[in-house]
């Protein structure tokens, strides 16, 4: 079974939760303390993780650190279907792998703000992760307004969500607790609503589920 | 702190902003807003907190008809912004008196405006009846000095720009397109710039208009935002944040208003349900009508002068009306007569708010509705609420015939937990009713509502097949016990430290009200549970038929209207 060394309010674990509950896969949650235990610097944790970070899966032997690239080999691997990460699609492809790249952004920004209210990071600069994060929620919010211009529900083009939207959306959910509102961000927040009505969709603490669209479906159109 | 500003419309967000299920944000002048829109389109915007623990009610859960707190689970209805429901009181009606403030508001050019004072009609926008709504662009910076920098927004050298009365700006080009930018200001030094183009365009026109917006506005905030930050930023608004009261959490209040008939409603529609019985659409002559909870009646009162009492039928949110059914009664002393015969669609009534003497229990895992006749009207209101949030029911109807089958729509709903029982003899009924209530048990509970006679046999099998007396609920119409008012004796009011003497003929609500007491009362003939008062010591002779046998034995309680003492004196609870 997959083994995933996981740390409860850590939004990079969450994406990976995320994943293997949209795809109904099966896995085995290895607690590493990371706060306040530190656990994750310790000698047994770097000899795993040379890098000291979480999250880290264990698959049959295969490690791999680093939350976006866990997203692309669990997907590419246990997705039956090919919509989280559709390998025959090198446009699409491409477009998921700057959006991945976007969400190592908000983890530098967003997620950096949350560490230094939440968790006692005091040597972060939070007044710039803050205006950081608000730099890439302004491209992102007028990315998804043309989205929804053009009829899309998603990050990137088609009719199924991608492994983009699972990097994207823990550290987005969880801004308010780096001091980040999104009430600027109309277009995020109407995407994070239909986030949360993917079929599978779980909770970790600091973020609510939504309540049913109308119809059972999880487009918002008005 | 007042402003001239608070009185002033502000759009506060493009229509396409709030589809449905979603909850938006939104801030004026320092004031946070939640808006949402109702499944029949309304748009609320309300003060951003729960009146129980202050969180915000923009992370809360738009259900259609109401908006739910994410923390401990109160839900506010659609237009009132009433509280129609505590999780934690299951078993009590929240207080009429526990609202979310709500603001002004408007739709209007594909934009919602609000005003925290705002009052009249939104000024016309000439010119931009079929406008493209643009896309909106929040600006770090006082509202003038956006408005300011809005004079130099141009996208060909055409482009002239005015600065409008309101303070909005016009840009024009010599082809006639035109832009008009309202400011919204956020707070001090945060605004969002809301524009209209003024004609309506489609497909490829459209993505490259709104592109060209988004792109001039966010020029023209980078420069904007950098002027800003050379300035001394401004102090923030300081909006008077109301103290969550902390009586909040004891439920529900005591009302101290007499028999009161604030509220006028006009007859919308009148229409024949069933065979004798018609409905009744009340719809408030201006504003909104008060938040009901399942169960609750209005009194009304008719142009003949008398006063009777019927229950809301409405399900959960809908509080732009509320449904009656009136039965033809052929005994009529004039009330049901007078609704049938003389009501008609136009016509003003004046009613009661809606109180709430039947509550509805939703910590239940299982609830039985027994209904006869016209008993039905309080019991379709509870089931539609239990349906509503997915709890489990069944509904038993008892009527003579087809034809007698009232608010067959609104039954409609319950789908599988509708049984309807159809011409049954009174023995017949006796039978149907021991199968139905066979299984008393743990967290179950029965709602009766019907005649008399059934009611009285309903509770005894009840009884008998072990349901306890706290499980059963029911509500009379009407009180036939032939009421004795011949003694004579003394009443000590405990708070108001008063001792009344209440002569032979008189009630002790009349002396309560003769010597200035305020009581409530709704049915005065022992039916309605309105007027009742707590007993600190005496002996009571019971002649209603609100409380149950359990509570009369206890004798903690009395109905002031009809109800009198055994003893020489009695101290009471007011």
């Amino acid at each position: 079974m997959i083994k995933l060394y996981d740390y409860e309010l850590s939004g990079n674990c969450y994406k990976l939760r995320l994943l293997m509950s949209f795809l109904g896969v099966e896995y085995e949650s290895k607690l590493i303390d990371f706060y306040p235990g530190n656990q994750h610097k310790s000698e047994g944790f770097r000899q795993i993780n040379p890098l000291g970070q979480l999250p880290v899966v264990d698959d049959d032997g295969l490690v791999l650190r680093d939350a976006q690239a866990i997203l692309v080999y669990l997907a590419s691997k246990y997705d039956a279907s090919g919509k989280w990460y559709p390998r025959d699609n090198p446009a699409l492809l491409g477009q998921i792998s700057q959006w991945l790249a976007f969400a190592d952004g908000i983890t530098a920004t967003a997620s950096a703000a949350r560490l230094h209210d939440a968790l006692f990071y005091t040597q972060i600069d939070v007044d710039a992760a803050r205006a950081g994060a608000n730099t890439l929620f302004r491209i992102l919010d007028e990315h998804l307004y043309f989205a929804e211009e053009a009829g899309q529900d998603w990050i990137c083009p088609g009719d199924h969500p991608t492994i983009a939207d699972i990097a994207c959306f823990p550290y987005i959910m969880l801004s308010e607790e780096g001091g980040v509102s999104r009430m600027d961000y109309p277009a995020i927040r109407r995407w994070c609503d239909r986030f949360k009505r993917i079929p599978g969709f779980t909770v970790m603490s600091g973020v609510f589920p939504a309540g049913p669209a109308v119809s059972g479906s999880i487009v918002s159109a008005a | 702190m007042t402003t001239d500003l608070q009185s002033n419309w502000y759009p506060i967000a493009s229509s396409s902003d709030l589809p449905k299920r979603h909850v938006y944000q939104a801030q004026l002048l320092g004031r946070e807003f939640a808006v949402w829109r109702a499944d029949d389109g309304y748009v609320n915007v309300w003060e951003n907190r729960c009146l129980h623990r202050g969180v915000r009610l923009s992370i809360g859960i738009n259900n259609g008809t109401e908006l739910r707190c994410q923390y401990h689970g109160w839900r506010y209805a659609n237009r009132t912004a009433g509280c129609t429901y505590i999780p934690a009181h299951p078993a009590d009606a929240p207080a009429r008196t526990i609202c979310n403030n709500t603001y002004p508001a408007q739709e209007a050019y594909g934009l919602v405006w609000a005003g925290e004072l705002a009052v009249g009609e939104l000024p016309a926008i000439d010119g931009f009846e079929s406008a493209t709504v643009l896309r909106p662009v929040p600006i770090m910076a006082p509202q003038k000095m956006v408005n300011q920098a809005l004079l130099g927004y141009a996208w060909d050298d055409t482009c002239e720009s005015a600065e409008n009365s309101d303070g909005s700006v016009t840009i024009t080009a010599t082809d006639g397109s035109a832009v008009r930018v309202f400011v919204q200001p956020v707070d001090s030094n945060h605004s969002v710039a809301r524009a209209l183009y003024n004609r309506k365009v489609a497909g490829e026109e459209r993505i490259a208009l709104l592109k060209r917006h988004s792109w001039l506005m966010q020029e023209l905030r980078d420069r904007t935002e950098t002027q800003a930050a050379r300035q001394e930023t401004p102090a923030p608004y300081e909006p008077v944040i109301a103290k969550v009261s902390e009586d909040l959490v004891d439920i529900p209040a005591i009302s101290v208003d007499g028999r009161k008939a604030d509220l006028r409603v006009q007859v919308a529609r009148k229409e024949m349900t069933a065979d004798g019985i018609a409905s009744l659409r009340l719809e408030a002559i201006k504003d909104q009508l008060p938040t009901f909870q399942p169960g609750a009646h209005i009194d009304v009162h008719l142009p003949n002068g008398l006063v009777r009492q019927y229950s809301v039928t409405n399900g959960p949110g809908e509080t732009d009306h509320y449904t009656i059914g009136v039965k033809r009664e052929p005994d009529s002393r004039g009330g049901s007569v007078a609704i049938h015969d003389t009501v008609g669609e136009g016509d003003v009534l004046a009613i009661s708010a809606p109180r709430n003497n039947f509550p509805l229990r939703r910590d239940a895992v299982h609830t039985i509705f027994i209904a006869g006749g016209i008993g039905v009207t309080p019991l379709i209101a509870m089931a539609r609420a239990l349906n509503a949030q997915g709890l489990e029911f069944e509904f038993h109807y008892f009527v003579q015939s087809d034809d007698h089958v009232a608010f067959k729509r609104e039954l409609s709903e319950f789908e599988g937990a509708l049984n309807i029982h159809k011409g049954q003899s009174p023995k017949e009924t006796g039978e149907t009713l021991t199968e139905v209530l066979a299984n008393p048990g743990y967290a179950r509970h029965v709602y009766i509502c019907g005649p008399g006679p059934m009611l009285e046999a309903t509770r005894q099998i009840a009884a008998d097949k072990g349901w306890a007396d706290e499980a059963v609920h029911f509500e009379y119409f009407k009180n036939t016990t032939e009421l004795d008012d011949s003694n004579s004796f003394e009443i000590d009011l405990a708070r108001s430290a008063m001792t009344l003497t209440v002569p032979a003929g008189k009630s002790i609500l009349d002396v309560l009200r003769e010597n200035g007491i305020n009581m409530s009362s709704s049915c005065e003939q022992g039916a309605c549970g309105t007027c009742r008062c707590g007993v600190i010591e005496g002996d009571v002779i019971h002649q209603d038929v609100y409380l149950s046998d359990g509570e009369k034995a206890e004798g903690r309680s009395i109905m002031t209207c009809v109800s009198r003492a055994a003893s020489n004196r009695l101290i009471l609870d007011i």
